[in-house]
């Protein structure tokens, strides 16, 4: 069967600095990955690569068997790759219903405007009873709701989110990681970028670890993690006495 | 004590000058809201506005159209002009870190272009439309041409058109949406360099528009659009950044001001106080009318 999204040597980066030195990783058709490692290691220069936010220098990116390495933002998402940012502060002066609604811009998206609409007030009811509120004014839990949500009105085939419980309490990080698996559940492949360990390893079926633009390790379900390997990727080698 | 004449007289050309200055302001706030950046060639595209329209219009020298006829086929010459302009003078610096200064310079070097062009092909001569509506009504005790009395019923019939087409047309959200979140905007799919070109593209109908409808109030001159522009560059930064509402009410408010202080002090001395009031009002103020405290 067709990968959902594979990657294979994807360099790209900030002026004359590359911070993807060449990576590789594919996700599975119904499959969820998660991607594990230090700030400023690359991922979210990953999903910006990919959404072609940020240019790429080298390497194929692939999605469902097509290349896209040169398409443009849009016609990644009218293919239904989506990116939900971190932290994306959307559009601040819009309410939310606003917000939803334009967010199923591409033909497809708008086709299942409707159907959406009602799986994303579902999913957060909070949503609905701010639906006239403005972005600017919702907390950071609402917003990051808002912002999956917007990722659902798009009309995913695959969703990328990065690090949707940034900055939120347990309570809230459980119930994102409710929301965000009742959407794996129904199929969409998954690729998710956390650096709360035990967050990721709920909702993935496998993950990788990210370390100075490189994948360094790959874990599946049933590997255990070596804590003593991450310790290292945060603090460094620990040489012993 | 004012009479009630003289407070007649002063509303209603405050109002015709709040119309012009509304529209033409609209038109660049819109554009720096989107955009980012200031179209400091929107006074030369009033002119190229008027122009045009007489090309179509005039009996001798032009087509001869009516000035209806003139003033519809003007929209879609318009279209064409501000969305080439567009992609030559603004599109080459797109995401460039100075790009707002960048394009200080080609909007400036645009209006050089255009206005020398007009220059060339329609000379200095001056130059009048005939206008929409003849002949002359007397409001509130003071007597205005019936072209005077369309400028003021029209300006809000456009302003609001514009406001309904940002608020619920698709359209009109995702220039909204490409205004306030650029980065955002291209995650769900909006191709932000089209929905640039066609902010600039209504930018510009709108600044030729109203050179249309002040050419058969005033003169025609190459310099037309140069008083308006700056006037329309201080209602935007007067109104409030980024604010449309901001920059309309602002317009009529300064379109009043000015012309209560022609009235009282003269056509010499009215501008300067002008600027005196809006750097009062600006030490106060600095965000502007109805802007919002920049991060």
């Amino acid at each position: 069967m067709t990968d959902a999204l594979r990657i294979e040597g994807l360099r790209a980066g900030y002026d004359d600095f590359d911070v993807l030195e060449g990576m590789s990783l594919h996700v599975g058709a119904g499959e969820r990955v998660g991607l594990f490692g230090p700030n400023g290691h690359g991922k979210t220069t990953l999903l910006n690569a990919i959404s072609a936010t940020l240019a790429r220098r080298e390497g194929v990116v692939s999605f469902f068997g097509d290349r896209i390495d040169r398409a443009r933002p849009q016609e990644i998402v009218v293919r239904g790759l989506i990116h939900v940012a971190q932290a994306n502060s959307l559009f601040p002066d819009m309410e939310i219903m606003e917000t939803l609604e334009l967010a199923a811009w591409t033909p497809r998206a708008r086709a299942d405007k409707v159907a959406n609409l009602d799986k994303v007030l579902t999913l957060f009811p909070r949503l609905a009873e701010r639906r006239r509120q403005q972005a600017k004014t919702l907390s950071g839990g609402e917003r990051q709701m808002l912002s999956i949500g917007v990722g659902l009105m798009c009309a995913p085939r695959m969703l990328m989110l990065d690090e949707p419980t940034l900055g939120l309490s347990p309570k809230l990080k459980d119930e994102l990681a409710d929301a965000i698996g009742a959407i794996s559940a129904g199929g969409t492949p998954l690729l998710l970028v956390e650096q709360d360990i035990a967050f990721v390893l709920a909702l993935v079926d496998r993950m990788y670890l990210v370390d100075h633009g490189t994948i360094t390790r790959e874990i599946d379900r049933g590997g255990s993690v070596d804590h003593q390997e991450i310790m290292d990727m945060y603090f460094g080698t620990e040489t012993a006495p | 004590m004012m009479t009630a004449e003289a407070l007649g007289t002063i509303l209603v050309s405050g109002l015709v000058l709040g119309s012009i200055y509304a529209l033409m302001a609209s038109g660049l706030s819109l554009v720096w809201s989107t955009l980012g950046i200031f179209n400091f060639a929107h006074g030369t595209l009033m002119t190229l506005g008027a122009y045009v329209a007489w090309s179509l219009t005039d009996n001798a020298a032009g087509l001869g159209l009516s000035p209806i006829a003139g003033l519809l086929l003007t929209i879609p010459i318009m279209v064409l002009v501000g969305a080439a302009m567009e992609w030559l003078v603004v599109r080459p610096f797109y995401g460039h870190r100075a790009m707002m200064l960048i394009t200080v310079m080609t909007t400036l070097a645009a209006t050089v272009f255009i206005g020398k062009g007009i220059q060339l092909i329609w000379g200095a001569r001056l130059k009048q439309l005939e206008p929409l509506v003849a002949g002359k009504i007397t409001i509130l005790g003071t007597t205005i041409s019936a072209q005077e009395l369309l400028i003021i019923l029209l300006a809000p019939v456009l302003l609001a058109a514009l406001w309904a087409f940002l608020r619920w047309s698709a359209t009109g959200r995702g220039i909204r949406a490409v205004g306030q979140n650029p980065y955002a905007a291209k995650l769900i799919g909006i191709n932000v360099p089209r929905l640039f070109i066609i902010t600039f593209a209504l930018s510009a109908t709108l600044a030729g528009l109203t050179g249309v409808l002040i050419s058969s109030v005033r003169l025609i001159t190459p310099m037309l659009g140069d008083e308006p522009l700056i006037k329309a560059l201080i209602i935007v930064i007067f109104g409030g950044l980024g604010s449309l509402a901001g920059t309309i009410w602002a317009a009529y408010l300064i379109g009043i001001a000015e012309a209560f202080l022609i009235y009282t002090i003269g056509i010499y001395w009215a501008p300067s106080l002008i600027f005196i009031l809006l750097i009062l009002v600006l030490l106060l103020r600095p965000q502007g009318l109805f802007g919002k405290v920049v991060r």
